[in-house]
């Protein structure tokens, strides 16, 4: 509100200059961060012919839809879809329960051993196993080839814990100290005070964890040995690299490759789920990055 | 209340801590245990599908080829491909466990991840009965620290009779011994049809404007140079990937050689040379100096990549390009949809003689493909899986790895020869990426499936005479490849100790920096071709002699074995 009164005050010279200036620099980088992916989209709908003699620069050429008719065709891709929301979601829950459950004691000052606790997690942030002790601790809890392997070394980011302590740190003792008086046990104030409170950092958490389950493929590569299991994002990258290799050619060469529309259908049609889901989070978004800035 | 109920989840939050720490410790000590474990979880996530092994062996007359009398499961690690997508149970691997009782278990890694997957697996000794290698680097590094089968053992006319065969035929096999022991065993092509780097033009052109096809490199020169004049605007010659493809594709056609590194087996001098470091080297750079100058060389030659290369092909701004000359049928059918283009062909030429008076090219390796398998040293059914794996060497195996089952997709011809089924072969005429690819997919064949005796053009031909989708100028293509005599077989580098393998690699990394820096200044003329003797100077200071000799001397070790 006072920022909208503000601009009606008459600029001097000197701040409208800065103003002309400092938006065509926004829009200059807002531009560089828009045209890759829309070139991404104008391709998958331009025709081959076009695009191999790179005739494509700004506007789609010869549009049509083949590419993405044959992404759809595509079992592995359906299979790897199915996958790829059953990890998400699933995981996503268990990333936020377990998060929450370990940053609301951490975020209160009586905690017995708080200090110590603290350094020992985020000392993880700096300190990890490594990809083979951590390869042999999953073969030996036998949930090699599971999706447990997948969504359950990945179940609490510490980064993302230590946010959310902060921001529940921010919470008054004193409410906490009333639910107490009324007869709440922990697990009461961390479902009906805690969690209600913290809207704005829930949703951040999820966004976080949904995108980085959504973009996930390392471990999937790794743990899991059946093709049904795979998500999509391993099947793209397998589609996106291969070109690549083909070309390097160690056969005649005369295989037709993912043609380049092809490769961007399935890169599109990875990718516009989770892009979704931002717009309805953001306001959440910026609300809750800020708690954890401010009251670090 | 308050502080019992927190110190209550201190408590419980530590005990946790205990226990991940401990089943971390736990766990290190235990590696040898991890393997067996392994076995059981791969049979177990196929178990729901193995229920057909019950009924195999109602044709008595079937079981001579069996290796077992109980149907045995074999699991093998393999690389997926998004142009054949492999999958379990295909017919050719049903055909299979009923012909050998070997119910075949595949695991499909993603070819992307394939490296860090199989890196994984064998530094934690946690791997498939059979796992696929795509080089011998490998070999080397997992070969001497036990993991892998010992296999001279079986080599022999009683226990591999299938095998042996080939054993005996191709001497070069020898060369994958390390320390005198074999550990994989390498696939064999079938009637393969070799190309590989060769000169492609628009020959269309070259008639349309009555250029003789050129005979010689200087020929060749004279020729685009004739195209950029008569086209300013064209780039002649380009090329992908920058100096150092256009240094691995011409130097040896060009009279010098470059191979991977640098390093590249003589055929006519008999020895392995530093392309770069030998006298030979100028002619090459000299020759890439003057079709700089005449404009004919693409001016971005440095910083070409596939898509650069394929754009300016297939708008007609450039003529030619010396690379896998199996390119240029693509670049062929996208440029005639091009208005004004319908006449314009891509097609290979002989190779052409150079400045030394020779005529030589190398194709890609058709006998020894360089795909290879190695045995799990802690698989169970040893003996049975060698005897498998000799089936799948045989002229039966062969057949059924490559054609899939007969009577479904392939019949025998008077001859004996396996054909495909029209029928069959028909529903794929119009398949994506391509029909024969699709019908590799389908049957679970060749190459990139499990088949150890394997054909990759055979097929593909036979597929495409069959459906039609065989062109002219693919016919005079393979002409013109098959009758050419300057195409000789790749070298099968030897295999080298660890200590050697150390050696060369710190060699070729300073020497390769350093030279890095030095090539396009040449090509672009900024140094006079005759300073080239002070940069072979440096590439003595460096060692490069030391690294000829290291190769010059495995060979011969390997050669006397």
């Amino acid at each position: 509100m006072q920022k909208t009164k503000q601009s009606k005050v008459p600029q001097s010279l000197g701040s409208k200059i800065f103003s002309i200036v400092n938006y065509t620099i926004l829009a200059l980088v807002g531009f560089i961060m828009f045209y890759p992916m829309f070139y991404v989209f104008i391709v998958s709908i331009s025709s081959a012919q076009y695009i191999n003699q790179g005739m494509i620069s700004f506007l789609p050429k010869g549009i049509n839809f083949e590419a993405y008719e044959r992404v759809l065709q595509n079992k592995d891709i359906w299979v790897g879809y199915k996958n790829t929301i059953l990890y998400t979601v699933l995981g996503t829950l268990i990333n936020v329960v377990l998060t929450a459950m370990c940053a609301y004691p951490l975020s209160r000052k009586e905690f017995y051993g708080r200090g110590p606790f603290t350094v020992l997690i985020t000392l993880t942030m700096f300190i990890s196993g490594g990809m083979i002790p951590l390869y042999l601790v999953i073969n030996n809890l036998k949930i090699m080839n599971t999706m447990w392997a997948i969504l359950l070394p990945s179940a609490i980011s510490t980064y993302n814990m230590i946010v959310m302590r902060t921001s529940f740190s921010s919470i008054p003792d004193s409410l906490i100290e009333s639910a107490y008086l009324d007869g709440a046990n922990d697990i009461q104030i961390l479902a009906k005070i805690i969690m209600p409170l913290s809207k704005a950092i829930i949703a951040t958490m999820v966004l976080f964890y949904a995108v980085s389950h959504w973009n996930s493929y390392f471990p999937a590569m790794l743990y899991l040995n059946d093709k049904a299991k795979y998500p999509v994002q391993v099947i793209m990258r397998d589609i996106i690299i291969e070109s690549d290799m083909s070309q390097a050619g160690d056969m005649s060469g005369m295989a037709n490759v993912a043609a380049t529309n092809y490769k961007y259908a399935v890169i599109i049609i990875s990718i516009v789920p989770i892009l979704m889901v931002y717009p309805f989070i953001q306001k959440y978004f910026t609300k809750g990055v800020m708690v954890g800035a401010v009251k670090g | 209340m308050t502080r019992k109920g927190l110190r209550a989840m201190a408590t419980v939050m530590a005990v946790m801590l205990a226990a991940v720490l401990g089943g971390c410790a736990g766990n290190g000590g235990n590696t040898n245990s991890t393997t067996s474990s392994t076995g059981t979880t791969n049979s177990t996530t196929n178990a729901a599908t193995t229920p057909g092994t019950a009924q195999n062996g109602e044709n008595e007359e079937d079981k001579s080829s069996w290796v077992s009398d109980k149907p045995i499961e074999v699991s093998i690690m393999l690389s997926d491909s998004p142009s054949q997508p492999l999958k379990n149970d295909a017919p050719s691997h049903q055909e299979i466990f009923k012909k050998t009782n070997v119910k075949l278990n595949i695991q499909i890694v993603p070819a992307g991840s394939y490296t860090d997957k199989k890196n994984i697996v064998l530094g934690t000794n946690n791997f498939t009965d059979i796992i696929y290698i795509p080089n011998t680097s490998d070999i080397v590094t997992y070969g001497e620290a036990g993991i892998f089968e010992p296999l001279t053992q079986y080599i022999n006319e009683e226990t591999m009779p299938n095998f042996y065969k080939f054993w005996q035929q191709y001497p070069e096999m020898k060369k994958y011994l390390l320390n005198g022991e074999l550990y994989a065993f390498p696939v064999v092509a079938r009637n393969e049809s070799a190309n590989g780097f060769g000169p492609v033009i628009r020959k269309d052109l070259l008639e349309k404007h009555n250029i003789a096809t050129p005979q010689t490199f200087e020929e060749l020169l004279d020729a685009l140079t004739k195209l950029k004049e008569i086209y300013p605007d064209s780039i002649p010659w380009t090329g992908r990937k920058g100096t150092n493809q256009l240094l691995k594709t011409s130097c040896y056609m060009l009279g010098s050689g470059y191979g991977d590194n640098g390093i590249y087996y003589d055929h006519d001098l008999k020895q392995y040379v530093f392309g770069p470091a030998s006298e030979n080297f100028k002619a090459v750079l000299d020759y890439f100096s003057r079709a700089y100058k005449a404009g004919v060389l693409d001016p971005e030659f440095a910083t070409t990549t596939s898509e650069t290369m394929e754009s300016k092909l297939c708008s007609g701004r450039s003529f030619f390009y010396l690379d896998n000359s199996g390119f240029g049928q693509n670049y062929t059918k996208t440029i005639q949809k091009l208005e004004g283009y319908e006449d314009a062909v891509f097609q290979v030429l002989p190779i052409p003689e150079n400045s030394f008076g020779q005529r030589r090219a190398t194709a890609y390796a058709t006998e020894l493909p360089g795909r290879f398998y190695a045995l799990n040293a802690s698989a169970k059914n040893k003996e049975e899986i060698i005897k498998f794996i000799d089936w799948m060497y045989s002229p039966e195996g062969s057949d059924i790895s490559n054609y899939g089952v007969e009577g479904y997709s392939f019949e025998y011809d008077e001859n004996g020869e396996p054909q495909f089924i029209k029928e069959y072969v028909m529903q794929f005429k119009d398949a994506q990426p391509s029909d024969y690819y699709a019908i590799y997919a389908d049957l679970g064949i060749t190459k990139l499936d499990w088949c150890l005796w394997a054909c990759n053009t055979e097929t593909w031909f036979k597929i495409q005479k069959l459906d039609g989708n065989w062109t002219e100028i693919a016919d005079e293509y393979w002409d013109i490849i098959n009758s050419d005599e300057a195409y000789v077989q790749p070298m099968i580098m030897p295999s080298f100790t660890s200590e050697e393998a150390e050696r060369i690699q710190d060699i070729l990394v300073d020497v390769n920096t350093m030279l890095e820096q030095e090539y396009n200044k040449y090509i672009m003329g900024e140094v006079a071709i005759d300073n080239w003797d002070n940069v072979i100077a440096k590439c003595e200071q460096m060692g490069i002699r030391e690294l000829e000799q290291i190769y010059n001397d495995a060979e011969a070790r390997v050669n006397a074995q």
